[in-house]
């Protein structure tokens, strides 16, 4: 009951003329109330499909999905959710501040003072009363997430909210949504932009051609890195001891390398270096990132791979994660 | 929300609407349907786009404006499909109505200013047309009653049923309302006038007592009342009320004893399609005016003297094209006529299509002026005519009826008449040198203004 | 209800901002304004002809406004995905196609008040021999017109929950055409007690669906002074009761596509 989405065998089929084609299968989500939950996957993978779902845009073919306790599209959850879908569009004849007003018409809330407030916590203070056509996409950007928060959501469905934005405002959408789950609320992230979400999520889904591949806490997820621990000063007898599976150890002139696990309690391992009076030169934890446990997901699928490879390289972000793959590949 | 309350929702929404559609037809039927009998099934496809589109009065009048230029022009040929257009178009247009029709009546003529009466039957049907989508107004009644009495001047009882229906519209003119009772008199419906003018001097006396300072009122009392009075004294006069009461015969009335007009004729084909016509004609005052049709002999519509011109309310502005129907007035002075009447230079309004034609010679006294009234009465009692008096031609009236045979030969001088001068004579015609100048018509009358002529 | 107005409020606003629109809008103006000019050529039937001309102007500037305001207003919002941040909203779908089509119909209201109110300066300065009842009389023509483009609207309107805009463009004007076209045709064949029973029947079918946009266009009466009306006050109520049915219909039905509509 704690969960603030839940999804059962999630499943939007579609007919198409190459028969039924599903954007999502037998999707199982669960997103704890209080999290920043990834929902992750390449461009298609079925993301935004979800979250149209889980807002009840449009239905799902089977499954079952439930939103604040309520089922998916329920408008007593409408109250208490919002969503920033991706570079949406608002109303360019109206001021920043009107349309404020105008989304908190749709909850029925009349106070300027809310909408002001709101814009100023986003940085558009003094923007307020110019027409949206004059915004830059950061302030758009921004005057969405503003809007999203007009009705002091539990749960926010934030689509891709970082997308095509420069660094400094990637920087400032950053620090609000970790602001949001400090005030208590749920935040739900679809995006492809992993930096990003490594840095702020707890909880992470990776789906990719609409099926779950991963989904946990992001620390969980990327366990199975490793340390590499350089030492000098000690004996053969100490070094002997950096022995187990999958360690790799040289040991020269009293120097010793070791490559091991994250999972082989490397303070043990410390505490006995410290204890025959070694020093300790450097401990390197090479911890798996988000990027790698991504692509291993869609490993062997062609989404990352040759021709749908320069339809990802588009995205700065996407980009930046074929560099890596490379990068890891070579080591 | 609730999609079986919706479908009922639905389903209430379109049955209302056309319950609501249904009780509101008839009276968008009477305000506003193009066609006030609504049977659009009577007009073709086109006409049919034409007279229910949007714009229709906007076009029409924009044409009408156009129409405007052709008669400038006299550019009369061009002007009838933007009639019949117009009146498609905005029905209500009733100036359209009655400009068509004066303008198909009257416009068509040939080179000697004789109207193509064979246009005439159009010319009613619009106004027929006309009148019933414009039945609020007198103004399309009285058009069309106008027309029967002044233009076809041989059929007052449809003059009569017209004005009839033009006097049961509330915005008729008091002043207009009169000239009911003229053609109640032609039609030889005597009561019928005199009912009808003690009933507008009634209301008339009735309007001045309530109005006793408007000049108006007073006035419209006189002119009712020297009517009426000179009705009733010259019906008096001329044995009206003496035929109703069977003393007809007892007494010395002006109409009596029948004078005989001594009508003879001749027609000389002078050259192709030109005739000389010259006859006696024994009545000495002016006023007398003989009408002489040259006509197909076979063909339908047709009636002695005259066609049958209610051809039903069809609007076909296309006249019968095929048919030659000339008609003119023959006008007497010193007790003769003569008159050259030239059809050769209006070929398509004198087709002369068929083999065989009849001249006819035809003389009502009903639309004669009043001095001659007088003498021959309205039903023909007082005239009589040796040869050509006629009772059937025109039911219950006497009028002098005379027909001659001719050839298309003849007429257009080809064949052996190509040397040879066709004439055509009415028994006993008497050159117009060889009369007998004593046959002098005695005419008693009530004014000395009658014997002016003389 | 504050949803509704709140997006019909916005709407407007955004329509009343259309070039298009405002294009077509400029010339139907321009053409009311010319209108005077254009009826020098006629000297005997001045006043019909300028009163059929301007009324005519409005009607068809009226239609064509009606359609393109409304055939685009809901795939817009689909493409530019407002419509996400609006139905994310406590705001039924119900709501936000009610909403667009009030906002739909307040634009095209104030249009044709700009139109009408030309139309009077028009006449007040160039007919002066128009007594202000005949400037009034006239004035009532744009009325019943904003009824009938209320209906409009609402035909395009459902079009709009599944089709195209361009389809929908001249599927809603070939309603309107056939509605003021045919519609008496269609009613007199289902009144005619002469014709086969399966005549009469697709006839009153045909007639049910379709609306009578025919009995909105109540111009001759004014353009031709004379007629007297017969139980006006009565026709008017029932075309504005019938519309109000149909718009109904309409929007009801175009609700429920909508709302299985994935957008």
């Amino acid at each position: 009951m704690n969960l603030a989405i839940e999804t059962k065998d999630l499943t939007k089929t579609y007919k198409t003329s190459s028969g039924p084609q599903s954007v999502v299968k037998n999707l199982d989500l669960q997103v704890e109330r209080g999290e920043i939950f990834g929902f992750l996957g390449p461009n298609g993978a079925g993301k935004t499909t979800t979250i149209k779902i889980l807002l009840g845009i449009i239905d799902s073919t089977s499954g079952e999905a439930s939103v604040l306790g309520n089922p998916a599209g329920d408008i007593e959850s409408h109250k208490k959710l919002s969503y920033l879908p991706e570079k949406p569009y608002y109303y360019e004849h109206m001021t920043g501040v009107e349309i404020m007003q105008f989304y908190a018409s749709l909850f029925g809330i009349k106070d300027r003072d809310l909408c002001e407030r709101l814009l100023n916590r986003v940085n558009l203070g003094n923007d307020m009363n110019r027409p949206i056509s004059q915004y830059s996409k950061g302030m758009q950007q921004r005057i969405g997430l503003a809007q999203s928060l007009l009705n002091d959501p539990e749960l926010l469905f934030l689509d891709e909210p970082t997308g095509g934005l420069d660094p400094i405002a990637h920087i400032e959408i950053r620090d609000l949504i970790l602001k949001f789950r400090d005030e208590g609320r749920t935040v739900f992230i679809s995006s492809h932009e992993l930096s990003d979400v490594e840095r702020i999520c707890d909880r992470v889904a990776i789906i990719n051609k609409g099926e779950l591949v991963h989904q946990g806490r992001l620390d969980q997820l990327l366990s199975g890195g490793r340390i590499e621990i350089t030492a000098d000063n000690l004996t053969e007898e100490i070094a002997n001891k950096f022995r187990g599976d999958d360690f790799t150890v040289s040991f020269k002139n009293g120097r010793l390398i070791a490559d091991i696990p994250d999972s082989a309690h490397p303070g043990e391992m410390l505490d006995a270096i410290r204890a025959a009076n070694g020093d300790i030169v450097s401990v390197i934890p090479r911890r798996k990132r988000l990027e790698d446990l991504f692509l291993e997901s869609v490993a062997g699928d062609n989404v990352l791979k040759g021709r749908k490879m320069s339809k990802m390289t588009d995205d700065h972000n996407a980009a930046e994660a074929v560099e890596v793959t490379t990068e890891e590949g070579a080591n | 929300m609730n999609r079986s309350l919706m479908l009922a929702g639905l389903a209430v929404c379109i049955a209302g609407g056309a319950i609501v559609n249904r009780m509101n037809y008839p009276l968008w039927q009477e305000n506003f349907s193009p066609r006030k009998d609504s049977d659009l099934r009577g007009l073709s496809g086109d006409q049919l786009l034409i007279a229910l589109a949007g714009f229709r009065e906007m076009v029409a009048g924009i044409l009408w404006v156009r129409a405007d230029t052709f008669f400038d022009e006299g550019n009369y040929d061009a002007i009838l499909p933007i009639i019949r257009l117009v009146t498609m178009l905005d029905p209500k247009q009733i100036d359209v109505y009655a400009t068509g029709m004066w303008h198909i009546a009257y416009n068509f003529t040939d080179e000697q200013s004789r109207s193509d009466r064979r246009y005439i039957p159009s010319a009613l049907a619009l106004g027929a047309e006309g009148s019933k989508n414009n039945d609020y107004t007198y103004e399309l009644f009285f058009e069309t009653g106008w027309l029967w009495y002044h233009k076809i001047d041989d059929d007052y009882s449809n003059a009569a049923k017209w004005w009839e229906e033009a006097n049961k519209r509330k915005d008729m003119q008091t002043a207009r309302k009169n000239i009911l009772a003229m053609a109640y008199l032609r039609d030889g419906n005597m009561s019928g006038a005199i009912e009808h003018y003690e009933e507008l001097w009634n209301t008339a006396r009735d309007n001045f007592a309530k109005n006793p300072n408007d000049f108006q009122a007073r006035q419209n009392v006189d002119t009712l009342e020297v009517n009426l009075d000179n009705l009733l004294v010259r019906l008096a006069q001329r044995g009206n009320f003496a035929i109703e009461n069977g003393t007809y015969d007892q007494y010395d009335y002006d109409t009596r004893p029948p004078y005989d007009v001594g009508f003879t004729a001749q027609v000389t084909v002078e050259d192709s399609k030109i005739l000389r016509v010259e006859g006696t004609w024994n009545v000495q005052p002016v006023g007398t005016r003989v009408r002489i049709v040259l006509r197909d002999k076979d063909k339908p519509n047709l009636r002695p003297a005259a066609l049958k011109w209610d051809q039903g309310t069809s609007v076909d502005l296309e006249p019968e094209k095929d048919m030659t129907f000339m008609q003119d007035g023959l006008f007497v002075k010193n007790q003769a006529f003569f008159r050259r009447i030239d059809m050769a230079r209006d070929p398509t309004m004198y087709p002369f299509n068929s083999d065989n034609y009849v001249i006819e010679f035809y003389y009502n006294p009903r639309s004669a002026p009043p001095h001659i009234q007088d003498r021959f009465g309205f039903n023909g009692e007082g005239m009589t005519d040796k040869n050509y008096l006629n009772t059937e031609v025109r039911d219950g009236q006497r009028v002098i009826y005379a027909q001659l045979e001719i050839s298309r030969d003849e007429l257009l001088r080809q064949g052996e008449w190509a040397t040879r001068t066709p004439v055509k004579r009415t028994i006993g015609f008497i050159p117009t040198g060889a009369r007998n100048t004593e046959e002098v018509i005695n005419v008693p009358g009530l004014r000395n203004d009658v014997q002016e002529g003389q | 209800m504050g949803a509704i107005l709140s997006i019909a409020k916005t709407t407007i606003g955004e329509a009343i901002r259309r070039r298009v629109l405002l294009v077509i809008l400029l010339v139907g103006v321009l053409f009311l304004v010319i209108a005077p000019g254009l009826s020098v050529l006629s000297l005997r039937q001045n006043y019909t002809v300028l009163t059929s001309f301007t009324l005519g102007v409005i009607q068809l500037t009226s239609a064509v406004i009606a359609i393109v305001l409304t055939v685009y207003l809901l795939p817009n919002e689909v493409e530019r995905r407002t419509i996400y941040t609006i139905l994310s909203k406590p705001v039924y779908r119900w709501h936000f196609l009610l909403g667009k089509y009030l906002g739909a119909v307040g634009a095209l209201g104030m249009m044709m008040l700009l139109m009408s109110t030309v139309l009077v300066l028009v006449f007040r300065i160039m007919q002066q021999q128009a007594s202000m009842d005949d400037v009034l009389q006239l004035a009532t023509a744009p009325i019943f017109f904003f009824v009938q483009m209320s209906l409009l609207a609402a035909v395009a309107m459902f079009f709009s929950t599944f089709v195209s805009p361009i389809v929908n463009f001249f599927l809603s004007g070939g309603v309107y055409l056939v509605g003021t076209l045919f519609s008496p045709v269609f009613q007199d064949l289902s009144n005619n007690q002469t014709l086969p029973a399966a005549v009469k029947g697709a006839a009153t079918v045909i007639h049910s669906i379709v609306p009578n946009f025919a009995q909105y266009n109540i111009q001759g009466g004014i353009i031709n002074q004379g007629p007297e009306l017969r139980s006006i006050e009565l026709y008017y109520v029932q075309i504005v009761v019938y519309a109000l049915f149909y718009i109904a219909a309409f929007l009801i039905a175009g609700m429920m596509i909508f709302d299985r509509k994935e957008v």
